[in-house]
Parts: C-alpha cells; sequence; structure tokens
C-alpha cells in the first residue's frame, strides 16, 4: 500500500512530459493527490520495508496532497486565462515534485528522508524556472545552487548521526531509542548541521537568500505549492531529528537553537517586508516570518502546535498566492504601486485579498491567531516581548498594503479575469482557515504528533 | 582545483579525486560487498558520467575555458590553505568513537570547506557546480571515513540526486548561454531586497 502511495505520481510525470492537454492534466492533478489522501488514510500506521506510515508523516501528507490538488484546478484557470503557451510543462515537475513530497513523508530511513527532500529541491527547482526568462533562470539558479549546499551540509548531520548511532540503522524509530547512548558532545554537532542544512530550505534566517527569489519568479500555482509544501518538507525533517535529540538528554540545547533561529527570523523576516515594492515577494517574506514562527513554536517543545501553525499557514498563504496570481493576471505586473482600487475593479479578488492578508497578520478568527496566541501563552516573558515585537513589524507590513491596493484609487486593470475557479479555489482555502480558527483541532494533533515525544 | 585556471583541469582533476575516493573504498571494503558496490557506483557516476557530462556541456556552451574568479590566483591558494588547517584544528571535533579511518575526517572537511571556496568566489556557472561537486565529494568521504559509508540503496539515492543536479544545472547554464551570451553569475544581479 505504500509503495503504491509512494509511486503513483511518477508515471503521471512522465506521461505529462507528453501530453500537451491542459484540461486533462490539471484533472489528473487534481485526482492523484484526492486518490493518495484516500490511500493514506488507508495506510495509516503501515509499515513497509523503509516506508512508514506514522501520526506526523500522515498529518503532513494529506495537507501536501489537499494543497496539490486545489492548486492543479486553479492551475487550470490561471494558465488558460494567462493565455500561458508553455502551461502543459507545469504538470511534469508538478507531478514530481508530489512524489518527491510522498516520498519525504513516508521514509522512515532518515537516509531516504534525506534522498526526497534533496529531490523534492530538484523538482520544485523545475517550477521555479517554468517562465524560462532572465528572471526566472537568475533565481532558479541560486535556488539550485544554495539550496543543494544546504541540503549537502544537512547529509554532513545525517553521516555523523548514522556514524553516532554505531552505523547500526538510520530506522527513525530505531535511531529514537539508540541515541541516548550516543556521544551527546558529537550529537550537538550533528545537529547544528541539520539545522543549519535544512534550516537552509526551510528559509530560515541567515540563510533565506533563495527563499523570496524563488518564490516571486515561479508562476503563482507554484509559488502557492513552494509555500504551502515545500517548506513544510524541510520542516519535517527538523521536526523528526529535534525529536531524536530529547533521549540524548540535549532537548534544552535543541530548543535553545530553534529558538534563537526562529525568533531571528521572524525580526529579519518583519524588517524585510517593510522594504518590500513587489507584492509576491511580500508574501515570501511572509512565508519566512511563518516558518520562524512555526520553529520558535518547536523551539518551545511544542511540537503539536508548531504543527498546527504549518497547518494553518499552509493554508492561508496558499490562498494569498493563489488570489494575488488573480492580481497578477489582471494587471501584469508584481508591482504594489501598480495596483490600486481593487475593491472596484476586482470585487471578488480584492475581497481575497484583503481576507487572506489579514488572515497572514493573524487576526481572528483566522486559525494563524490561535496559534499565535497559544505560542506566546507559553513563552517565558522575555522572549514573549521579542516575539511579540516581530510580530507586530510583520503584522504592520501585511497590513499596510491593503489600504491602497485594496481601497486606494483606481487603477483600471489591463483584463478582468473570468473564471469561477480563480475565485472558489482561495475562496474555499480560507474558509477552511476560519473554520479551523474557530475550532483548532488541537486534540487531534495532539494525538497525531504523540509519536515525537520520547517516552523512555 | 582552486589554483587552476583551466575548467577542463578543474574537471580531470575532479574525476581524478573521485578515482582516488573510489579505490579509497575498494582499500577499505576488505571483502565487504557493500563497500565495493559503493566505490564502483562512485567511480561510474562521479569519476566517468559527471564529468564526461561536464566537459561535454564546456565544449556545446563554446565559452572560454578560463576559470574567472573574484580572487586572484595567489590568495586563492592562500585561503585554501588556511581552510585546510582549519580543517585539521576542527578536525579531531568530528572524529566519532569507532570511526573507520579517522585521519580521513579532515581530509573529508579540509574537502566540503574548498567546495565551499570555489563556490562563493568563482564567477562561471560551470565552476561553481565544480565547487558543489568537489563539497559532495568530501561528504561522501566523510561517511567513508567515520562508518562503512551509508547504507548502499541510500548511496544510490544520494548518487541519483546529484547526478539530476548536474544534469539541471547543465540544462539551466544552456539557458543561461542563449539568453544572456554568457555565464557569469557575477551578472545575475537583477534579483535583490
Amino acid at each position: 500500500m505504500l509503495f503504491v502511495l509512494l509511486f503513483l505520481p511518477l508515471p503521471f510525470s512522465l506521461y505529462a512530459l507528453r501530453d500537451k492537454n491542459l484540461r486533462r492534466l490539471s484533472l489528473l492533478g487534481a485526482a492523484v493527490p484526492l486518490v493518495s489522501i484516500v490511500l493514506a488514510l488507508l495506510g495509516y500506521g503501515d509499515r513497509q520495508a523503509a516506508l512508514h506510515l506514522d501520526g506526523v508523516g500522515l498529518f503532513y501528507l494529506v495537507i501536501a496532497d489537499a494543497l496539490f490538488a486545489l492548486v492543479a484546478l486553479y492551475a487550470l484557470a490561471y494558465f488558460e486565462t494567462a493565455g500561458d503557451a508553455r502551461a502543459a510543462s507545469f504538470f511534469a515537475p508538478f507531478f514530481l515534485f508530489l512524489f518527491a513530497t510522498h516520498g519525504a513523508f513516508l521514509a522512515h530511513n532518515l537516509g531516504l528522508m534525506w534522498t526526497f527532500v534533496e529531490g523534492s529541491t530538484l523538482a520544485s527547482a523545475l517550477l521555479v524556472y517554468h517562465h524560462r526568462d532572465a528572471h526566472a533562470l537568475e533565481a532558479t539558479w541560486k535556488y539550485l545552487m544554495l539550496g543543494s549546499v544546504g541540503v549537502a551540509l544537512s547529509l554532513v548531520g545525517v553521516i555523523l548521526v548514522y556514524a553516532l548511532l554505531g552505523g547500526a540503522t538510520l530506522d527513525w524509530q530505531r535511531a529514537l531509542e539508540l541515541s541516548a547512548g550516543a556521544d551527546p558532545a558529537r550529537l550537538k554537532l550533528a545537529y547544528a548541521f541539520l539545522l543549519i542544512g535544512f534550516g537552509t530550505k526551510v528559509g530560515l534566517f541567515p540563510m533565506h537568500a533563495w527563499l523570496p527569489d524563488a518564490h516571486s519568479e515561479a508562476p503563482s500555482p507554484g509559488s502557492a505549492l513552494l509555500s504551502g509544501t515545500l517548506l513544510n518538507v524541510a520542516f519535517y525533517a527538523l521536526l523528526r531529528y529535534t525529536a531524536l535529540m530529547a533521549p540524548a538528554g540535549l532537548a534544552g540545547f535543541a530548543h535553545g537553537l530553534l529558538l534563537a533561529f526562529g525568533l531571528a527570523s521572524l525580526l529579519a523576516a518583519g524588517l524585510f517586508m517593510f522594504a518590500q515594492r513587489d507584492y509576491k515577494r511580500l508574501l515570501a517574506y511572509s512565508s519566512m516570518e511563518h516558518m520562524g514562527l512555526a520553529v520558535y513554536a518547536l523551539g518551545l517543545g511544542v511540537p503539536w502546535l508548531a504543527m498546527l501553525h504549518t497547518l494553518f499557514h499552509s493554508l492561508a498563504k496558499t490562498a494569498a498566492f493563489l488570489s494575488f496570481g488573480n492580481v497578477l493576471l489582471a494587471y501584469r505586473t508584481k508591482s504594489m504601486a501598480r495596483v490600486g482600487g481593487l475593491m472596484q475593479a476586482l470585487p471578488g479578488t480584492g475581497a481575497l485579498v484583503t481576507l487572506s492578508l489579514v488572515a497572514l497578520a493573524g487576526l481572528p478568527p483566522f486559525a494563524l491567531f490561535y496559534a499565535e496566541f497559544q505560542a506566546l501563552w507559553h513563552s517565558p516573558p522575555l522572549l514573549m516581548v521579542l516575539y511579540l515585537a516581530g510580530l507586530s513589524a510583520a503584522f504592520a507590513a501585511v497590513v499596510i498594503p491593503i489600504g491602497s491596493m485594496v481601497f486606494g484609487t483606481l487603477i483600471p486593470p489591463r483584463s478582468v479575469p473570468q473564471k469561477r475557479a480563480l475565485l472558489a479555489v482561495p475562496a474555499f482555502l480560507l474558509a477552511v482557515v476560519v473554520l479551523l480558527g474557530l475550532f483548532p483541532p488541537t486534540h487531534e494533533v495532539r494525538m497525531l504528533a504523540e509519536v515525537l515525544t520520547w517516552k523512555p | 582545483m582552486v589554483g587552476r585556471k583551466s575548467l577542463d583541469a578543474s574537471i580531470r582533476l575532479y574525476a581524478l579525486q573521485n578515482v582516488f575516493v573510489a579505490a579509497l573504498a575498494f582499500v577499505l571494503a576488505d571483502g565487504s560487498v557493500h563497500l565495493l558496490a559503493a566505490g564502483a557506483l562512485l567511480l561510474v557516476v562521479k569519476g566517468i558520467l559527471i564529468p564526461w557530462y561536464l566537459l561535454a556541456l564546456l565544449e556545446r556552451l563554446d565559452v572560454s575555458h578560463e576559470i574567472e574568479s573574484y580572487l586572484p590566483v595567489a590568495p586563492s591558494l592562500l585561503a585554501s590553505g588556511l581552510l585546510v588547517a582549519l580543517a585539521y584544528r576542527v578536525g579531531q571535533g568530528f572524529v566519532l568513537a569507532g570511526a573507520l579511518m579517522p585521519e580521513a575526517v579532515p581530509v573529508a572537511l579540509a574537502l566540503l570547506l574548498l567546495g565551499m571556496l570555489i563556490m562563493s568566489t568563482r564567477k562561471k556557472a560551470v565552476t561553481q557546480v565544480i565547487g558543489f561537486l568537489a563539497l559532495e565529494n568530501g561528504v561522501f568521504l566523510l561517511a567513508l571515513a567515520e562508518s562503512h559509508g551509508l547504507p548502499l540503496f541510500i548511496e544510490l539515492g544520494i548518487a541519483i540526486d546529484t547526478f539530476a543536479a548536474v544534469v539541471l544545472a547543465g540544462i539551466l547554464m544552456f539557458r543561461l548561454k542563449s539568453t544572456f551570451g554568457h555565464v557569469d553569475t557575477s551578472r545575475m544581479r537583477d534579483l535583490r531586497g
């Protein structure tokens, strides 16, 4: 079952190389992840060779598949409206990326997980490369180089962990049992490498340089996938390795590092966001902010809260990238200054843009408010102050642009996108974010996160 | 590799490096099928396939085969000397109990650091790829030195990933060349902030 789930997207990736029918490809793009969700629910708890689907894996797998399906539906409308001649070439990397994502969440072997994380870098680089123009090339090149170095450094960490466990196993469950006997000083070194390496892909400060370029140059459905699923893949690796530190008595050490990197990313992103003139870059930095917040929550020693935060962020950010995708379709520019009066020009999109930015800013009743409030609740006072400072900077940077872009003087768009899916998909995502804000699935996620807590 | 001015020489040196690491794997193998297979894999993918691809790429890209660097040769060599010294200085901290070959650990670290130096100081896209490959070799050597290498199917996965990354980088370089007329990364400065 797990092997079927793993390899399901792969043949479609090859098929998408040949097929040029956008409608068929995007329906497949929605159907394959939906079938995967069913398979994942059926296969929950299964174990086959180096694959194992436990609570945390299931959680992230279902989020990723749901987002892939929604993005595929949106992509059809988006590419048809854009009149993109290369639209069909979006789907081969789409399925390849889905395959790598499945692999990363299913692999219970730390080495295999590494392979798939690197694979997801390569597949998503192809998504960034979609437009094939000068900017896309520059962004892809930087992403490929920085991403590969980052992941290579994390491989040093994987090797050290493997050697520390006596070269006995890379199975995560076994590693959890064995890591109590590992040399703590060397394990610290390994963790530092892992944090720097996977942190590069999570977009932590100061290794974030690739993130805004890649997110802003990818086509909007691609940006949504990068933000909503790619960042989670690397974060998932961090979750697993942080759990390994507890049996060795290094939980405090790991948490300290995570808190520092999380806060640094939050504060840096808050500052960078003010300087942005381009709305896709603004959203990219907001991803950096939210991943910082999730890493911070992990550093507080509450993995379920970190998982909740990544869930809420994935949904809200995908909604935001798709809503702004409509803006890009209408105005053909990413500059915030050249977009104005959305509420008059495109009322539906205007409302979606407003709501998704407000959701990202963390206002109630949107779910991110709940996650941020919980994180504050668990923080010691000094960190609370820093957390609030970063949060308010990011809040202002996200909310201020609403004024001119949505309610400011009208700048007429070049065209008005008509397709219903362009509004329906982000609206659905936002509705889910509100629903999860009103009824946060805390209990359920806590149950799923149970595997991460080590019981002697 | 740090001192060379010619790209072809760099690539051949890289291939040679791989032959050495593979030979090391064979020597260490001591009859273990696993290490023999890992060495053979390394020899085929990194000793032959990747260098051959890079040389063919260079041929078809039709750019000058000279390495352009932010740093002239002398300071580059000095910097690499310092990095090697650093690797030996901190190397002991990386040697784990039961390491198969403790003396190779600083070498692996040095290779890793030199790869990063090449990546960050060279302007041509091709040289950055070579830097990345040197770095990756350092990681492989580290795995070999610390324990009997990683399990074989993971080595295989890593080799596939590396090869895919190099092929992708090659495709991008073609596009760079046809879009900008050069493969000089120092002139890619449009995206910032």
